[in-house]
């Protein structure tokens, strides 16, 4: 554009579309991802990404930015190729195009910098164009649809029709007639869509010419070709039609849509026997199991002291005993509802190895043997970039250029082999084993500044010192990547595994991981209490006060279990009062500064600590049996430093201590 | 006055046209964002001059040029298709379907401004 149209009054607005555009582009990307994965062609996605991907190529052609308008216009064809083909897209086309967004939007990110815009990268503009060749599959399913409409629908809308009633809902036509006075009260083609959209799928909408003497103002019907599963009233409603203008659409395939062989595994179930559950709602479930453990903690204590009371107790002993192994099916039962594949979680890893090896010139055979092994989702989403790196590593850096091999006897292609197996009570080990050069322990103690290692131990702690690399120049691959340190960090502190290796020249290098199977996440406040750091879920507290000890009233003396209790001033109440180091154990009670507040059973509670540290969500590690812990302390946790910090359930402990500063005395 | 209906799903895109245009006098300017809005708002109102993209999220520009051109009423007016680079084959499909103008994006501001005028002219030359 010339400097006649002010160029610069329109960059803010095209850097805020084109970041909408390609949230669109996104949130297509992935239902397509969903749906190639069960197999299936996705013809609307498809057409989304193309639609974005037009648009932004057009604003920035406008804005004079080159390289986004290269990528948009090679993506674009790859789209176009696939929706003729009904919308049949590959993973490794969607994994490219998955690239250009991201090419794309660091782009967008250089314009809103005013900076000048890198060139599209020609290996991506490459891969584009050899995608571009049309999809394996089959053509889209010939459809009985009705003559005025047959013409007007292209093969991916005919794809989406027959999935659509394939899956149950109802294919029906409806029509809306615009006229001056519903455009003037709102009611236009654009309002009647997004009404529409709320109960169904819109197909396709066809305008067609009415005489105006047959009811249509404007001359003008428009046809919404819809998939639902509401009914032919709701839908007459929205449009303000009579329920005649609704009508079904016979749609019959006229050969079943061809679907990849591969694809489903035939021993696994069908697709009726999933549900999916949204993670926060298995968490609340795990919530309430947790509660249901503490209070049957205290039915045991109740127990033990009517026992000490010389009651015989023994059936009421064997019925907690039966409750407490119940509690321990039902934690484990919903634990696992929270599992997910190994393999789903390395779903990603062929085409990461295939992309890393050709772009590293070398052959590579990525062997996954994670057989139905399973873990659970937080902790697989924690792992998956410790395990991308290892990958990365294992391609840029293990294995040997193919002439290199030829020459060591070794077949030009490696093998990269991921194995995953369940190892003793709720851990996960993998390996990630190549047939590489192995790691060469000179130069990396030379790199390093460091004696020659002489354990596996040794080198591990040598190749994890941050920013070590045995590349003389950082590859273009692992550039970008995180360090063994950051691997390292993740599988020992973040998730309390362990990370070892082995590796001899010329064999290869095998990294082995251990990782617990199940972990509990957490919002925590950490605070400082006699020195000692620790962690408090941030749910249970209801809130922070400063504490002023002198305004601090006396409360009775100490009970023979010498917990003493004052009481602090709280939103005009008196609140029971205990320094946490005294209730600890850890000194006597001294002049704390903060107060954290939180609900015993209802009423408030207050226990004085030395200083807030700060915020952020940990990963618990429980210490041992719930059953038999601790009242208080919910488990371990590691804030980054290595150490195991206490995670602790004040209110759990809360209940250990008077109830109020009279029953305490 | 004549009014000009910038067709097209990009906000900045018909804020960039419409900008284009402002130095022709006695113009006034109405929006839209989809094919099928478009269709809508010829259908009730007669406007001078389209300005239309061709890729837009529901139906796209030659079925709004197919459609407007089926319609006795709509058959003569003045249509500037604008659209991006690379649907090299939609020039013909476009001028086919009735289209009166066909620019690629990117265009320069004194060109569309040009070809506008010159439909402008065409309709306007019986009534000076």
């Amino acid at each position: 554009m010339t400097d006649s149209l002010h160029r610069e009054e329109f960059l803010a607005g095209f850097v805020a579309e084109a970041h909408e555009h390609l949230a669109a582009a996104r949130r297509a990307a992935l239902a397509a991802d969903e749906a190639i994965a069960r197999g299936q062609p996705v013809p609307r996605p498809t057409r989304e990404l193309f639609r974005a991907l037009h648009t932004i190529k057009g604003l920035s052609g406008m804005i004079g930015v080159e390289p986004i308008v290269d990528l948009a216009h090679e993506m674009e064809t790859v789209l176009r190729t696939a929706d003729r083909a009904g919308g049949r897209l590959r993973r490794e086309a969607l994994d490219t195009l998955l690239q250009g967004l991201e090419a794309i939007e660091d782009r967008v990110g250089h314009v809103a910098r005013r900076a000048p815009v890198p060139a599209a990268p020609r290996a991506l503009l490459d891969a584009l164009a050899q995608l571009e060749a049309p999809a394996q599959g089959g053509s889209a399913p010939a459809l009985d649809v009705p003559p005025d409409l047959a013409t007007k629908l292209g093969p991916a809308e005919r794809e989406q029709l027959a999935s659509g009633v394939a899956e149950g809902r109802r294919a029906l036509r409806l029509d809306f007639t615009p006229s001056a006075e519903r455009a003037a009260r709102g009611l236009d083609i654009s309002a009647v869509r997004t009404r529409v959209e709320a109960i169904a799928e819109i197909v396709k909408v066809v305008p067609r010419s009415m005489p105006r003497e047959e009811g249509a103002p404007a001359g003008l019907v428009f046809t919404l070709v819809v998939l639902t599963s509401a009914t032919s009233q709701e839908l007459a409603e929205v449009v303000e039609a009579p329920l005649g203008a609704v009508q079904e659409i016979q749609v019959v395939a006229a050969a079943e849509p061809a679907r990849p062989a591969e694809d489903p595994a035939p021993q696994r179930a069908g697709p009726h026997a999933f549900v999916r559950v949204e993670v926060a709602r298995l968490d609340e479930a795990l919530e309430h199991v947790s509660a249901l453990l503490v209070s049957r903690a205290r039915l045991a204590r109740a127990l033990d002291a009517l026992a000490a009371a010389g009651v015989d107790v023994r059936s009421l002993r064997l019925g907690l005993q039966d409750h407490g192994r119940e509690l321990r099916q039902l934690r484990t039962a919903v634990m696992r509802a929270r599992l997910v594949r190994v393999a789903e979680v390395l779903e990603r890893a062929p085409l990461l190895v295939r992309g890393l090896a050709q772009s590293g010139r070398k052959q590579v055979r990525l062997a996954m043997e994670v057989g139905e092994a399973e873990v659970d989702k937080a902790v697989g989403e924690r792992l998956f970039p410790a395990l991308v790196h290892l990958l990365r590593n294992a391609v840029d850096h293990a294995i040997e250029p193919p002439d290199e091999r030829r020459a060591a006897g070794k077949p030009e292609e490696g093998t990269i082999r991921i194995t995953a197996a369940h190892r003793g009570e709720g851990e996960l080990e993998l390996a990630i084993s190549d047939d590489g050069r192995g790691i060469d322990l000179a130069a990396v103690a030379r790199k390093a500044s460091a004696p020659v290692p002489s354990t596996a131990r040794e080198l591990l702690d040598l190749i994890s010192r941050p920013g070590l690399s045995t590349m003389s120049a950082p590859s273009r691959t692992s550039g970008r990547g995180i360090g063994m340190d950051v691997v390292r960090r993740i599988v020992e502190s973040e998730l309390g595994g362990t990370l070892d290796l082995s590796t001899s020249p010329r064999q290869g290098t095998t990294f082995t991981l251990r990782v617990p199977v199940s972990l509990t996440i957490v919002d925590g406040l950490t605070f400082a209490c006699a020195g000692e750091t620790y962690v408090v879920p941030t749910a249970t507290v209801d809130e922070l006060v400063d504490v002023d000890p002198e305004r601090l009233i006396a409360g009775p003396a100490p009970r023979r279990e010498g917990v003493s209790v004052r009481m602090l001033r709280w939103r005009g109440e008196a609140v029971p009062f205990f320094d946490l180091r005294d209730v600890l154990g850890l000194a006597p009670p001294g002049s704390p500064r903060k107060g954290i507040v939180l609900k015993r059973d209802g009423a408030a509670v207050g226990f004085g600590v030395d200083r807030m540290l700060g915020r952020q969500e940990v990963v618990i590690r429980s210490l041992h049996d719930p059953l038999v812990e601790r009242a208080g302390i919910a488990g371990a946790t590691d804030l980054g430093d290595g150490k195991p910090t206490l995670v602790l359930d004040l209110v759990a402990l809360a209940r250990t201590l008077p109830s109020t500063a009279q029953e305490g005395a | 006055m004549r009014e000009v209906l910038v067709v097209d799903d990009s906000k900045v895109m018909r804020d960039m046209i419409t900008a284009c245009l402002r130095p022709e006098p006695r113009l006034g300017f109405t929006h839209a964002s989809s094919g099928l809005e478009a269709i809508e708002k010829l259908s009730l109102k007669p406007y001078d001059l389209v300005v239309l993209d061709l890729n837009m999220p529901d139906i796209g520009g030659i079925e709004v040029l197919e459609f407007v051109r089926s319609q006795d009423r709509l058959r003569k007016v003045p249509i500037m298709v604008v659209t991006t680079r690379g649907d090299e084959g939609s020039r013909e499909r476009a001028i086919s379907a009735g289209a009166d103008r066909f620019l690629t994006k990117p265009f320069a501001p004194e060109v569309i401004l040009a070809e506008a005028r010159a439909l402008l002219g065409a309709t306007s030359a019986g009534v000076a």
